[in-house]
């Protein structure tokens, strides 16, 4: 992420969220290199599911999810490269690194010329120390495959089919890492979906910086 | 990546099933005579052919014939895999790694057959009665089984999920797939594969599940002529 206060004007509030026109989130999602302006774009997460799916809102849902899966590529290729990750740690890293870019990728061809660049991002210790890098990519993985679930029902079928096949695979690096991170690999009976706010304000919460 | 969801199947079997017993019986045809499993899933299979049928003719809950069919066929599924991992917590020969891992997934799966139960509601079927074989027993046998279950039912979950009719059952579903792969990874890396493979995971077909049901002899055989005896509850 970029510094605080670009954190703080690229998530803002729920309430804020749906006072302001949607324009205004797009337009900073657009200026801005701001990591997190990309998923803030999504926070009126009401209108993405309120109209039955489209071609057009699976564009958006996939929009939301290319920024997901860029920052998830970014930080394992950060981690790796940092090299602080050893043995079964390091093979997972490599692993979901390689997977990520083949989402973000699929993701890309999927929108065509209405793709943003992958964004700049800055990840502070997670990337460098072991503990604060199993801790964050337990809990990216897992509020990847939230977010996922949070759209299966606003997908047209050919959408939901690539959603589908990714998501499984972010359900199998979330149950690897917690294993590392000595975590449930399965905490509950369902994962539950979540909106685009909360995805974000989650990542808010993360301070990826 | 393999473009085959049945290779890739394949080589997972390969790296678990040595013996080969289950690939080899899993790749036969469906058998015919399979009691009461087959009545139960009748109304699955027909549905799973013929999806575009009267979409709006609607079952007890509301839901599309399909979607019943559909979610019908996942109950019986999740009973079948609440009723092994049941069995196996309840007899306890497992390693404690095994057992630790089956005591969670098999509570998932309980949870999943009262939830699908729930959508179903006077449309849902009663469990089938099975015997798993000693399968509960023995470490090795109850791995494979345990790894083929998981990994099929989240590519079948898949294919079904472009199949049904309605959002919100979509929506629910999606929310137990996840779950079960991550059972999938989870065992695997308990056994030494590694838990995710290729970048995506692709659907697998109702008919490959119910062919895989069918070579492991799970639901078990009933007299024909013992009458209209309720069948046992395990599940």
């Amino acid at each position: 992420m970029h510094d605080e206060s670009d954190l703080q004007s690229a998530t803002p509030e729920r309430g804020d969220a749906s006072a302001q026109p949607r324009g205004i989130f797009l337009k900073r999602a657009l200026l801005g290199g701001a990591s997190l302006a990309g998923l803030a774009a999504f926070a009126d997460s009401d209108a993405l599911g309120s109209a039955g799916p489209s071609a057009a809102q699976d564009r958006r849902i996939f929009a939301f999810a290319l920024v997901l899966e860029d920052l998830k590529s970014a930080f394992y290729a950060q981690a790796l490269e940092h090299g602080a990750l050893r043995g079964e740690l390091r093979r997972f890293a490599n692993v979901a690194s390689k997977h990520e870019r083949a989402h973000a990728a699929l993701l890309r061809r999927a929108l065509g010329r209405s793709a943003r660049p992958t964004p700049q991002f800055r990840f502070g210790r997670s990337v460098r120390e072991h503990a604060a890098f199993v801790t964050t990519a337990a809990r990216l993985e897992d509020l990847a495959v939230a977010a996922y679930n949070g759209q299966a029902g606003n997908l047209t079928k050919q959408g939901l089919s690539s959603a589908l096949g990714i998501v499984s695979v972010e359900a199998r690096h979330a149950a690897w890492i917690r294993a590392l991170a000595d975590q449930a690999p399965a905490p509950r009976a369902a994962d539950p979906g979540e909106g685009t706010a909360e995805v974000a304000a989650a990542l808010k919460r993360l301070h990826l910086r | 990546m393999s473009d085959d969801p049945q290779l890739e199947l394949a080589r997972t079997l390969a790296a678990i099933d040595r013996d080969g017993a289950l690939a080899e019986t899993a790749a036969e045809a469906f058998p015919r005579t399979r009691g009461g499993f087959l009545r139960a899933l009748a109304g699955a299979g027909a549905a799973a052919a013929g999806l575009a049928a009267p979409a709006r003719a609607l079952g007890a809950g509301g839901w599309s014939r399909g979607d019943v069919a559909i979610l019908r066929f996942d109950l019986v599924l999740e009973y079948l895999q609440a009723a092994l991992y049941t069995e196996a917590e309840r007899i306890g020969a497992l390693t404690p790694t095994t057992l630790g891992w089956s005591r969670v997934v098999g509570a998932h799966e309980r949870a999943h057959a009262q939830a699908i139960k729930q959508l179903l509601g006077r449309d849902a079927v009663p469990s089938p009665a099975f015997d798993f074989h000693g399968v509960t027993e023995q470490e090795k046998p109850f791995i494979k089984t345990a790894v083929a279950f998981e990994e099929l039912t989240a590519a079948l979950l898949k294919w079904q999920a472009l199949r049904l009719d309605s959002r919100e059952i979509v929506a629910a579903v999606a929310t137990l797939h996840s779950v079960e792969t991550r059972h999938a990874a989870w065992i695997r890396r308990i056994i030494g594969l590694q838990p995710a493979t290729n970048a995506f995971d692709r659907p697998a077909s109702q008919s490959r599940m119910a062919r895989l049901i069918a070579s492991t002899h799970f639901v078990a055989e009933r007299s024909r002529t013992s009458g209209r005896t309720r069948p046992k509850y395990t599940g």
